[in-house]
């Protein structure tokens, strides 16, 4: 943990919060504008799950973006200030930065969930939904997102710090945005390949098409998926960290 | 010695691989573009036209200004590194030719990714069997994409050169992006430049420009490049480097 904590002490002054926050405000306007939207066309049609529902495909498309960004940002000042030969002349081990690193990424995506929780629960409040806060749902909903979130962030890292060029690292996470927008496009077989998917299928609730209407079905979390996805991250971690720490600085 | 300092640009590209990422983005959304068009042929009656709006849908609203954000903060990186903006600020070159031939370079790669593009386009158009014969007023999308695209790399090299990051300048642009789609759908797209390029390559709407909206397109795509390029200029002379 002590590592962790150094690394954040590195990003003090890099103003990530900053970022974080920006692109934040600018999912969730799109998702309540979008959520207000429906609401005026029909209040007794809105309700929790359809917030949570254009929350977890909103999702898809900017936390790929996001933690790209993020992680970018923590793998870039070793490259960019030379720091890789001072660190191993420190008394600490490859393995111990690079999960170091990897936890940061990982809090600072979960401040983002929570915040989006936060965000979720104010708005719905505010247009006064009759129904309790559905606070199971919300706690899937930021679990899905979070097992999601560790897979990419293990690729993201793993690229950031491979490759010095950060272009690369911010592709994939466009790559990875448009992915996990136009995912549901694709059959469920192909979809299910790629990591990006998971923020909208892990969503305990499913949006479908009945008789020309759309229809919010709550199935829940899927535990399957969620630890195939978590043994995936372990799996890219654990290649990631493999390939970095035996690379010469 | 705007040509030289342009060819110096040129020397520091020539193995950066960078035509992967040009490359990669373009071809992803014509591919996405191509299979939905396929999938709902039912419905998009409009063969070339019905196939534009697939495959610029996420290219000219997503990819490629977060790609001119990319090229920009790529340039202004090997600056940032190894206190190269002091070399480079030391050199006997006008500042004036460093930001242009930053700038040249980002028009040279985005005139390159949109040649690309369109070639994708023809070629996808033909391997999903279009009959009707290509539309000419593409190569007008293409060519205001690409003006609006020197708008754009005038907004993000300013920002490239302010921020040391690579990240975030990029960042950046896909929230200026974003909130460039909702000034586009409240009609003020024509004063934000991140919104000209949507109106430029027609990728929500088809409709050609009318004379006036030409004139205000091209005054504006004008306006934002000088604006940010005095500025850019302006910075690099009076600031103070941080190398």
């Amino acid at each position: 943990m002590g590592y962790a904590a150094l690394e954040f002490y590195k990003i003090r002054h890099k103003k990530i919060f900053l970022m974080i926050v920006f692109l934040l405000c600018i999912e969730l306007f799109w998702a309540f504008m979008s959520g207000s939207i429906s609401l005026s066309r029909d209040p007794d049609a809105v309700s929790w799950e359809v917030i949570i529902t254009i929350i977890a495909q909103m999702n898809g498309l900017f936390l790929p973006i996001l933690t790209a960004v993020i992680v970018s940002r923590i793998c870039d000042m070793e490259h960019k200030g030379n720091t890789w030969k001072m660190l191993m002349a420190a008394s600490v081990k490859r393995e111990q930065i690079y999960a170091a690193k990897y936890i940061c990424a990982c809090s600072l995506i979960l401040f983002v969930i929570v915040l989006q929780l936060v965000a979720i629960v104010v708005f719905c409040q505010s247009k006064s939904l009759t129904s309790p806060i559905p606070w199971e749902l919300l706690v899937q909903t930021a679990m899905g997102t979070l097992v999601t979130s560790m897979a990419v962030i293990a690729l993201q890292q793993w690229i950031s710090l491979a490759v010095p060029n950060q272009a690369f690292a911010l592709c994939l996470g466009m790559l990875g945005g448009f992915i996990g927008i136009t995912a549901s496009l694709f059959p469920g077989m192909v979809r299910h390949f790629f990591i990006w998917s998971y923020y909208n299928e892990l969503s305990p609730i499913v949006m479908k098409y009945i008789n020309s209407s759309v229809v919010y079905v709550t199935q829940g979390l899927s535990f399957p998926f969620v630890g195939g996805l978590l043994l995936f991250s372990v799996l890219l971690y654990a290649v990631g960290n493999f390939y970095i720490c035996r690379k010469e600085v | 010695m705007l040509i030289r300092t342009f060819s110096s640009e040129c020397i520091k590209l020539r193995h950066s691989y960078i035509w992967i990422v040009l490359s990669v983005l373009p071809i992803f959304s014509v591919l996405i573009g191509c299979a939905n068009y396929v999938f709902n042929r039912g419905i998009l009656q409009n063969e070339w036209y019905s196939l534009w709006t697939q495959v610029g849908l996420f290219y000219g609203e997503f990819f490629f200004p977060v790609l001119i954000g990319i090229c920009c903060a790529f340039l202004c990186r090997f600056e940032h590194i190894n206190q190269n903006w002091n070399s480079i600020l030391t050199a006997p070159v006008p500042i004036r030719d460093v930001f242009l031939a930053k700038l040249m370079m980002v028009g040279l790669l985005s005139a390159v990714t949109q040649a690309f593009f369109l070639s994708l386009y023809f070629i996808a158009g033909k391997w999903v069997g279009l009959i009707s014969p290509f539309p000419s007023e593409t190569l007008g999308w293409i060519f205001r994409g690409w003006v609006a695209s020197l708008a754009i790399g005038g907004v993000q090299l300013w920002l490239s050169m302010r921020i040391r990051s690579f990240a975030v300048p990029v960042g950046v642009s896909i929230c200026a992006t974003l909130i460039g789609l909702g000034l586009y759908v409240n009609h003020l797209g024509m004063f934000y430049p991140y919104s000209l390029l949507t109106i430029g390559m027609g990728v929500l709407s088809q409709d050609s420009l009318a004379m006036m909206e030409h004139v205000l397109f091209y005054g504006m795509s004008g306006l934002f490049i000088i604006l940010f390029c005095i500025s850019g200029i302006r910075r690099l002379k009076k600031t103070d480097i941080v190398a």
